[in-house]
């Protein structure tokens, strides 16, 4: 086998797993941090997209498209807070059944407002030569991308004043009261900031996958498994797993076939849940 | 300076403590004594608004304390919760800078100072609170509520499950806390003898209600008072 060929292989599958880790980062921060099980995630993704898309039909570049959708998901996403979200922190099975509903009525709204279909916006056109093999660039692109969110959200959480606030007040409200934190306003902020993860991962990935009402669905999955066998240091986690997972998947995939690929995520996941039913971080005495 | 008026409350239907009324002075320390469930804890959670009213107020610098926990916490109460409660899975240092900065104080100068403070935690500043031992949980929850500059410290049961050495330190260090800061403190204890040390007045509560207020002397002497109420 030719180094090009394995270079070849390398780089998409850390590119795919850089697309998973993309998906996952706004589900790390709403299931990891704060606990919830939103199952609207991948709608929330979807929303990103076709915010994005329509910002684009309206003449505006794609990199001002992409704040647009994050701006747009980080609206709704406070929204359904403070009409669904507040009153059930700490009701696994009441988030996930408002969620669920959530999910499917932001479904049905984007087959009613877009249809089923719905055009492309086609890749940014710039590949990469590797011997005698050539990668489309933007796939790649992703791999700076995931990293870049992936520091910024740790940054966020670990280095300012309001990611302490949102450690605090998710963990313990009341005391958080206690000591002058706003509780109820910072998970707010810190569910819109999922949702607006999720957003931005919709947008940022349009060029390679197309809006459709029913996107979502692709990633919920593989993304949920991710942060769960992240465990509780949800950020490092997640992106140890993604590239273990994903890029796994993604390799077998490219040496043998794409169901190959998914069987290799799926069995490994268990496996790994079974070895760690708590996560794989469950013993890490770090805090993101 | 401190006052709780006539407090009403409980949880849910269940009212608890009966209309309490307890004031403390600027720069006073003032005891909380009483048997095991007769609603100190309650009460605490009165003062700091973490149960809703059913009548009665807090008085705050003779005006009316905000109803909100946060609102009150920035007025100038710090809480000191029985059983610890600090914020787990954050490092000691950010529980003390998290309570600072949300006050608008420098997190980094109150870290320092809580480090100088209380030297036990200097060794343990970067680990989470999550894993510290019971007593050094009980000296950083005491660090955390000192970070957001209170005028008033409510503390509920310091000493429970504390070591005695700590204790002791414990009791010097709020004591000088007091005299150099100004920082008026209520202390509901069962520990007599730790009140004796600090306090120079006590309210003793039996059944939801203040039985008795009395000053340190007259509880030092009075062995049959000791008995009857506390139960030493
Ligand atoms: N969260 C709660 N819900 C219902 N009842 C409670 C709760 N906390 C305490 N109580 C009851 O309130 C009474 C007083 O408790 P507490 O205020 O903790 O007393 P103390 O602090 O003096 O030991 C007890 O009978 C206790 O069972
Ligand atoms: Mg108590």
């Amino acid at each position: 086998m030719e180094l090009d060929y394995l270079a070849t292989v390398l780089l998409s599958s850390l590119s795919s797993a850089s697309i998973l880790l993309i998906a996952t980062i706004g589900l790390a921060v709403v299931f990891g941090l704060m606990g919830v099980i939103n199952l609207a995630h991948g709608e929330f993704l979807m929303i990103g997209a076709y915010a994005a898309l329509t910002a684009t039909q309206y003449g505006i570049p794609f990199v001002i498209a992409i704040p647009i959708a994050i701006a747009v998901t980080m609206t709704i996403g406070a929204v359904v807070e403070v009409l669904i979200i507040r009153r059930l922190y700490g009701r696994l099975f009441d988030t996930m059944l408002a969620t669920w509903g959530l999910s499917i009525a932001f479904y049905q709204l984007a087959v009613l407002i877009f249809g089923t279909v719905t055009p492309g916006i086609g890749m940014p056109q710039f590949n990469l030569r590797i011997g005698n093999y050539s990668l489309a660039g933007y796939p790649l692109l992703m791999i700076a991308v995931a990293a870049v969110a992936t520091v910024f959200v740790y940054v966020l959480m670990t280095r300012t004043v309001y990611g302490m606030k949102a450690r605090a007040a998710i963990q313990m409200p009341e005391m958080a009261r206690a000591i002058g934190i706003e509780s109820a306003r910072v998970n707010t902020l810190t569910f819109a900031i999922g949702c607006g993860l999720a957003g931005f991962a919709g947008a940022v990935l349009l060029p390679i996958v197309p809006a459709t009402p029913s996107m979502g669905f692709a990633f919920v999955i593989k993304a949920f498994l991710t942060v769960v066998v992240a465990g509780p240091v949800t950020l490092t986690g997640s992106a140890l797993t993604a590239v273990g997972l994903g890029g796994g998947a993604s390799v077998t995939a490219s040496f043998l076939t794409s169901v190959a690929g998914d069987a290799f995520f799926f069995l490994i996941t268990a496996f790994l849940l079974w070895l760690y039913p708590l996560g794989i971080t469950a013993k890490w005495r770090t805090k993101m | 300076m401190f006052r709780i008026v006539n407090a009403t409350g409980g949880y849910g239907k269940t009212v608890i403590i009966r209309d309490v009324s307890i004031a403390v002075d600027k720069a006073e320390i003032v005891a909380l004594l009483g048997r095991n469930g007769v609603g100190k804890s309650t009460l605490m959670r009165f003062a700091m608004a973490l149960i809703p009213a059913l009548s009665g107020h807090v008085e705050i610098d003779g005006r009316n304390a905000p109803e909100a926990p946060a609102k009150r916490a920035k007025a100038g109460v710090g809480y000191v919760p029985q059983g610890r409660y600090v914020f787990p899975r954050m490092t000691v240092t950010e529980n003390i800078g998290v309570a600072a900065e949300t006050n608008g104080h420098s997190g980094r100068l109150a870290v320092e100072t809580a480090l100088r403070e209380f030297p036990m935690l200097r060794p343990k500043a970067d680990d989470l609170a999550g894993g510290l031992s019971g007593g050094q949980q009980q000296v950083l929850a005491l660090a955390r509520a000192l970070a957001t500059k209170p005028k008033i410290l409510l503390l509920d049961e310091p000493t429970e499950g504390v070591q005695p050495s700590i204790i002791d330190e414990m009791a010097g260090i709020l004591k000088r806390i007091n005299r150099e800061r100004g920082v008026a403190i209520l202390v509901a204890e069962q520990d007599l003898d730790f009140c004796l040390s600090i306090a120079t007045r006590a309210y003793v509560m039996e059944k939801g209600s203040v039985q008795l207020e009395t000053d340190r002397e007259s509880l030092r002497t009075d062995k049959k008072l000791q008995q009857q109420l506390l139960g030493v």
